[in-house]
């Protein structure tokens, strides 16, 4: 048993280094140890390719110092403890929201409010519940991995920057401009800001969009807003009637208006045609009085007394008899006196 | 052959040795002070690979990036006598990591003294402002001024306060319900003066409509009568310049037609029996 490795290792002495001690079955071999070490090599110098997304930059560090960025495609990098890479989506328009938090993305997405975060004092010392979301992307993938701690974490640099933004901005505004008036101007503010204030940590962030989610008064008092909401409405509302009433009634007037006008026209009109005819009429029998004026004037005073005497009361008198009439009238009244 | 194989292994081992235990490296987020037996030798902030000597010197590490301090929620009173909460928060770097490590060790260490500085400081500059002008008028300014006392503090650290912030200045609980009932009271009375606001317009409008419905009535009776008017005048003009041509005729004739009308049933007429419609009565005369 003893003199067998021995003999075999008399047999291969000339390769050196290998030491089998298992068996007679294994030939050593110089060429194939060399296949071996070439191909652990290959496949250590193939592990250093690298594939970059067509939305990401490569930030390559060799002792942990950037010498590189690079571009969409394959690359390579020197092995592990010479050269990192770090792969960064510089083209995807990251998000953060304040006030809330997405359960789920849905749909319908589900989100988780966080009161703590979104109410907020506003300028006239009121409280309105506000929620934002801010849409940034990453500038300088250098800047965005190295210069902050923490920089995307909940509650990080990031988080509390916007919400310094978003209370800073409100703050100086009254509730009304918050809930109503200024909108886009306050989300344009809270951008500016926030990127001042990232700017100064150097984050390599870029600030594209901030955007107002809810902007609405606490349930707290949420009742008396909307009280104030249907004021408005039914000041509309009273204010509709009393024009309904003007545009009844005025039309009705100008209409009566109208009437007494054309009554008076008419009333014009009659008088003088009326006129007009009693002249014709009496112009005619002026033509024919003219002609036997005697004639005529005794047959009209005879026709005009044939007309009255019938229906009256007549005392006749001779003058020659009696000189005064009064003394005649008590016998007709019977006795009134 | 062999012999030299091993010797190369184990040359090219111990090299390997040497060289890790002689070099260190710096990443971007790091930056270090090298130490030989307990004693600075010097600050390296530059990324990369740096050499030093083995077993006698030591690297001592730093955070290199801008670093969070985050306060706890404290309450602070304003100049104007009111309560507020406020969370603040710093961020900060590590500038002098010799200093750093001297004065304060690590991180840990760094945020109990930033405590006692940035809230000292906060407190301090927000009692000489009034609530107003914390929440709302000059906030940025306020926490400029905090800012660059910290910082001033802060450097005695090897640390650069970049900013100190406040996130959030509310109102305690309690004052939080008199707001809310101050709210209200505030909305009911604009709901209130919108109503009446209502009211008022409506009301104006109905006067109005009333009063030119008047005038335009009055007008059109204003009208009506001068329309009459002219009438009554035609019928005038037109009677006078017939009868003008016969004034004696017209007068007879008017008489006649005027005692058909006045002379009725209840008339008694006293005839002298001489009159001219009598004439053919007494035959005598």
């Amino acid at each position: 048993m003893v003199q067998m490795p021995e003999s075999k290792w008399s047999n291969t002495s000339g390769g050196g280094g290998g030491r089998t001690p298992f068996g007679p079955q294994i030939q050593f071999n110089p060429q194939w140890i060399k296949w071996v070490v070439m191909a652990v090599v290959a496949l250590w110098l193939l592990s250093g390719v690298y594939i970059i997304g067509p939305d990401e930059r490569g930030v390559v560090r060799r002792f942990g110092k950037v010498v590189r960025i690079t571009e969409p495609g394959p690359h390579y990098r020197l092995q592990r403890p010479i050269e990192t890479v770090n792969k960064v989506k510089v083209e995807k328009i990251r998000r953060l929201g304040i006030g809330f938090r997405t359960v789920s993305p849905g749909p319908p997405a589900r989100y988780k409010f966080i009161e703590a975060e979104s109410l907020m004092l506003t300028g006239d010392e009121q409280i309105v519940d506000a929620q934002v979301i801010v849409q940034y992307q990453v500038q300088d993938p250098n800047k965005f991995l190295f210069n902050v701690k923490g920089l995307e974490r909940p509650n990080g640099a990031l988080m509390d920057a916007a919400e310094v933004a978003l209370r800073q901005v409100v703050g100086k505004r009254p509730i009304d401009d918050v809930l109503i008036g200024e909108k886009l101007q306050i989300e344009l503010d809270i951008r500016e800001l926030l990127q001042r204030i990232i700017d100064r940590y150097d984050g390599g962030v870029k600030i594209r969009v901030v955007k107002l989610q809810t902007v609405r008064p606490p349930k707290q008092v949420a009742k008396a807003f909307s009280d104030v909401v249907s004021a408005k409405e039914d000041k509309d509302k009273v204010i509709k009637i009393a024009d309904g009433y003007r545009e009844d009634v005025l039309p009705k007037a100008r209409g009566e208006a109208q009437k007494i006008i054309e009554e008076a026209l008419g009333y014009k009109a009659e008088r003088v045609e009326r006129a007009k005819g009693d002249v014709d009429r009496f112009l005619a029998v002026l033509k024919e009085y003219k002609k036997s004026k005697d004639v005529t004037r005794k047959r009209l005073y005879l026709e005009t007394m044939e007309k009255i005497l019938p229906g009256i009361r007549k005392i006749i008198i001779d003058p020659e008899v009696g000189g005064n009439i009064l003394q005649f009238l008590p016998l007709e009244k019977g006795g009134e006196k | 052959m062999s012999h030299k194989m091993i010797i190369t292994i184990v040359v090219v081992a111990a090299a390997i040795l040497v060289l890790y235990l002689a070099t260190f490296t710096v990443d971007e987020t790091e930056q270090v002070i090298v130490t030989q037996l307990g004693e600075w030798v010097r600050t390296v902030q530059k990324p990369g690979l740096h050499f030093k000597i083995p077993f006698i010197q030591t690297v001592h590490t730093f955070e290199d990036r801008v670093l969070e301090y985050d306060a706890a929620a404290a309450p602070i009173i304003t100049s104007d006598k009111k309560h507020l909460v406020i969370d603040n928060y710093a961020r900060w770097r590590i500038v002098d990591p010799l200093l750093f490590y001297n004065k304060v060790g690590n991180v840990d260490g760094a945020q109990a003294r930033l405590d006692d500085i940035v809230f000292s400081e906060i407190r301090e500059e927000l009692a000489r402002h009034t609530l107003t002008e914390i929440v709302s008028v000059n906030r940025e300014q306020i926490m400029e001024d905090v800012h660059g006392q910290c910082d001033d503090k802060a450097r005695d650290y090897g640390i650069e306060v970049l900013d100190v912030r406040i996130k959030r200045a509310d109102l305690p609980g309690d004052v939080t319900h008199s707001v809310y009932d101050r709210m209200n009271a505030e909305r009911q009375r604009i709901a209130k003066k919108y109503r009446s606001e209502g009211e008022e317009e409506a009301v104006k409008i109905r006067a109005v409509t009333d009063k030119e419905k008047m005038i335009l009535l009055a007008e059109s009776r204003r009208e009506a009568e001068k329309l009459r008017g002219d009438g009554d005048a035609n019928a005038i003009r037109i009677y006078a310049e017939a009868f003008e041509k016969d004034p004696e005729f017209y007068g007879f004739v008017r008489t006649l037609k005027a005692y058909e009308k006045s002379l009725t049933k209840e008339t008694t007429l006293v005839l002298p029996s001489d009159s001219e419609f009598f004439k053919y009565l007494s035959p005598a005369k």
